[in-house]
């Protein structure tokens, strides 16, 4: 297998982009292969490109169950533990359980919910990366794989899509 | 995107003149890596005069907050102004108006994000920036406020050797877990959506702020799956944390309306705090606002008249809210005919403090009513910079009011007794200092514009013609 | 039950204060003090309203000059059955002692959030706002029953808590049970005039029981349902009488 270095393309706007994606496919470089560097957000819609699964709502359901567990031990279970009347109040009492639960229950969601983007994302990883500072200058960057005998066809046929800049580039330190 | 600037300023024939749409940040966009440059220079930019602001306020705190608290915790709560039956005193006069503050930003960040407001994109960051530096004054103020702050730790509930774990029967149980859940969770989500600019902002620095912005903004690139779990993440937080904003200002409401005192003890306290709450944020908002756009350079780009007129709309929709409340509040216990709340509604409003009450109906009803109905004002930033102090201003007094005022009258009548605040207003003085002496330094420190989501904005907007006017339309993609 | 509350909630301790009898020369206040080793707090801290009595004699004038009689109202903890005191408390300092039906106050769980002196309707909670200097020889009058408050601490009266025990363990080691009267906190020994009464609700041959049978009796902020154990005999006998 010959060497194989990664390219870099940079657009200017989201319109090429999508096309030079497009162009990617029908050149063999699959969605896995190739990845989308944005400073602003586009959609899996708008870039045309699988669905990218996600398993921050699960995690954040689970972590909201927790938290309503908790709730649960700290109102049901601690007054079983350390029974003591105040005020004549029910030793377990439904109301204030309502308050606590709810609390509990969102920071369990919003807890884990800021869990899963960590995990889900890697984050925070300081190792080299593949990327260029006028990223966040609002350009948006198609990274792919490609051997060298190919690399000056796959750079005519960025440009001739408008990228800016079509250059190999390596992981570095950010 | 690069449609909108031409196309907006076409010159009409017909007999009005078009409006000029530039007015809008969102119809007027530069490129990405101006308004990046222009972000960088506010942060870098400091004079003088902004190192002597901090070292005022630096000393200031050093004095009025940590001399000050140092003072009370050696000599005991016997230096403040409490006593029976002001057992509660600015102290929790303090925490409920940071709480109050607090309220804005996430009002304006998360209701805003979730109803798709895109005139709320430039200033969500400053606006959530004074919901997580409001709650640490609010912090504060409870720790303040404690005889035995050394053990404030007994309120978590975890397993200790004291063999004995908090009281969740206790509103202040509630309060405690309510700000606790709301401080994490505002944190955060001040957080997610500061990570992009983060990045950007590493890719435009040298030196320490290389290294702390590479350590803070966690290697994010911008990788279409980071975007897709940030925005999801973002989602979760936008949705979850609108009922918990609301449930922690009423259950501040709750500490009082639980407890058997009268005046206390009412049914509408929670709604009635929540939009005292958010009356006074966005009145602080608009403060806010006024301070980064007229002291920040480049920051007349981004905050702008418009800003000004939306926050100053909400604010007077709002005031005639509280208005609603207060009233109601009024009514019930005027017609009700208890001997005691009868006493504490004349106590309010003929009593020595009268001046005070009658001051938060000026300051949150008829100055905000008379200026803000206009929109010519709305848009004059001076003049709103001049209403949300005012109804700050209101707003601390009315927690006063519902405070140490209503705290004078008990069923005890031999005890009632005027309150005098001493070390209380240096230590208050402190918090503000402390407030502005964080944002002063977060300010320098981190964008205080989502310039991604500016840009996102940005690239949203078009203008369409329809017959012979100019109007906006935003596509939907986000 | 539907609310929070209990609806009829058991007595045990009670005390009932006959106000006719009552002269207000306060001899309960000072053997309070004395007995629970309650501070001193000085003339400029009494003067911004911050005495510490346990128990404090409320003086009422009725009828108009010359005419006018004066009723006395010694006033402490109700040790409410229903306490408002006890359910705000975070870190149950507060709690009700089911076995005495006494509300307690545990002075080394207490973080000072003053929360339950707002809401006790008696006011008769009180702060230790400072820590008062104890000179010489008023240390050597310290009850060793009783612990030193320090600043930061809520306290109030517990009908003389360490007295009760103390008689109960007696009766208990004499395999008998304790006697109506022979309970009697500081305030009751102290009393001059017999105004003060202590015994137990739950007996009805004791003399609490019997007094508060009597037609004057009644509870203070009776309609608040926090059900107090300290009744009150109407003063109004000495009318017409001058002081």
């Amino acid at each position: 297998m010959a060497d194989t270095l990664t390219l870099l393309a940079l657009f200017a706007d989201i319109d090429p982009t999508v096309d030079a994606i497009d162009k990617l496919h029908s050149m063999g470089i699959t969605d896995e292969k190739m990845d989308v560097i944005s400073g602003i957000p586009f959609n899996e819609e708008v870039l045309g490109r699988p669905d990218i699964p996600t398993f921050i709502p699960r995690l954040a359901m689970g972590g909201a169950m927790i938290g309503f567990i908790v709730a649960l031990f700290l109102i049901f279970g601690i007054p079983g533990l350390y029974p003591l009347n105040v005020g004549g109040q029910p030793v377990f009492p439904i109301p204030p359980f309502i308050i606590i639960a709810f609390e509990l229950t969102m920071l369990g969601l919003m807890g884990t919910a800021f869990v899963g983007l960590f995990l889900a994302g890697h984050l925070p990883t300081y190792e080299p990366k593949l990327y260029v500072p006028e990223l966040s200058d609002g350009k948006i960057a198609l990274v792919f794989p490609c051997s060298v005998e190919q690399q000056a066809e796959f750079v005519d046929a960025m440009q001739s899509l408008g990228a800016e800049q079509v250059r190999p580039v390596e992981a570095k330190t950010l | 995107m690069a449609t909108t600037a031409e196309s907006i300023a076409m010159p009409g024939a017909s007999a009005k003149k078009p409006k000029d749409l530039h007015e809008h940040l969102m119809l007027d966009p530069r490129p990405r890596g101006e308004m990046n440059a222009m972000v960088m220079e506010s942060m870098h930019t400091t004079s003088k005069k902004f190192w002597g602001v901090v070292v005022f306020l630096a000393l200031t705190i050093l004095f009025a907050l940590l001399g000050a608290w140092g003072y009370m915790i050696a000599e005991g709560m016997g230096v403040t102004g409490l006593t029976r039956p002001e057992y509660w005193g600015i102290f929790i006069v303090d925490m409920v108006f940071w709480i109050g503050i607090s309220h804005a930003g996430t009002f304006i960040s998360a209701l805003l994000r979730v109803m798709k407001y895109e005139i709320r994109r430039p200033f969500t960051r400053a606006a959530e920036l004074m919901t997580t530096f409001g709650l640490i004054q609010a912090a504060i103020c409870i720790f303040l406020h404690l005889g035995r702050v050394w053990l404030a730790y007994w309120l978590v509930p975890y397993p200790n050797g004291r063999a004995i774990w908090p009281n969740f029967h206790s509103p202040l149980m509630w309060d405690f877990m309510a700000i606790t859940t709301y401080v994490i969770a505002s944190t955060m989500y001040l957080f997610m959506p500061l990570i992009p600019d983060l990045a950007m902002a590493r890719d435009r620095s040298t030196g320490w702020r290389l290294g702390l912005y590479r350590l803070i903004s966690l290697g994010f690139t911008g990788k279409a799956a980071e975007w897709k779990f940030l925005k999801t993440a973002m989602n979760i937080f936008a949705f979850a944390i609108i009922p918990v904003m609301f449930s922690v200002h009423t259950v501040v409401s709750w500490d009082f309306a639980m407890s058997t005192r009268p005046g206390w003890n009412s049914t509408i306290f929670g709604p009635y705090f929540v939009i005292g709450a958010l009356h006074s944020g966005i009145a602080a908002v608009m403060i806010v606002l006024f301070m980064i756009r007229s002291t920040m350079k480049n920051m007349k780009y981004f905050i702008r008249p418009e800003h000004f007129e939306f926050l100053g709309k909400l604010s007077l929709i709002i005031s005639m809210a509280w208005a609603y409340f207060f009233f109601n509040d009024y009514l019930v216990p005027w017609y009700g005919g208890n001997k005691f709340e009868q006493l504490l509604l004349d106590f309010h409003s003929h009593g020595p403090f009268a001046w005070v009450w009658v001051s938060m109906l000026i300051c949150n009803i008829l100055i905000p009513w008379m200026i803000l109905w206009n929109k010519k004002w709305r848009k004059t930033p001076w003049l709103m910079l001049v209403v949300g102090i005012v109804i700050n201003i209101g707003m601390w007094i009315e927690r006063f009011v519902i405070i140490p005022v209503s705290l004078t009258i008990t069923r005890m009548p031999f005890t009632w007794r005027l309150y005098h605040p001493s070390i209380e207003i240096p230590l208050t003085i402190g918090t503000f200092a402390l407030f502005m002496l964080l944002y002063l330094l977060a300010s320098r420190l981190i964008p205080l514009v989502p310039v991604w989501e500016v840009q996102e904005g940005q690239s949203a907007h078009i203008v369409r013609k329809v017959g012979k006017a100019m109007v906006t339309s935003v596509s939907n993609v986000d | 039950m539907s609310g929070a509350k209990s609806k009829n909630t058991p007595s045990k301790w009670g005390m009932v204060i006959d106000q006719d009898l009552c002269t207000g020369c306060q001899a309960c206040v000072a053997a309070c003090v004395m007995e629970n080793n309650i501070s001193s707090i000085g003339e400029q801290d009494v003067s911004v309203g911050r005495s510490m009595q346990w128990i404090h004699t409320e003086r009422f004038w009725t009828g108009q000059y010359p005419d006018v009689s004066t009723i006395f109202q010694p006033i402490l903890c109700q040790q409410c059955g229903n306490a408002p005191c006890e359910t705000t408390c975070p870190v149950y300092a507060s709690v009700h002692s089911d076995s005495e039906q006494i509300n307690l106050q545990i002075y080394n769980r207490c973080v000072g959030t003053r929360y339950c002196a707002n809401n006790c309707p008696y006011q008769v909670r009180v702060f230790n706002w400072r820590d008062w200097p104890r000179p010489v020889p008023w240390n050597n009058q310290l009850n060793p029953d009783v612990t030193v408050r320090r600043r930061g601490v809520m306290e109030k009266c517990m009908f003389c808590i360490q007295r009760i025990r103390r008689a109960e363990l007696t009766a208990q080691s004499e395999g008998r049970q304790v006697r109506d009267g022979e309970v009697e906190p500081a305030c009751v020994q102290a009393c001059p005039a017999y105004a003060i009464v202590f015994g137990r609700l739950d007996d009805p041959a004791s003399q609490v029981s019997q007094l508060v049978k009597n037609g004057r009796a009644y509870r203070m902020l009776e309609e608040l349902d926090t059900q107090p154990k300290v009744y009150y005999l109407t003063g109004d006998s000495n009318h017409g009488h001058n002081g």
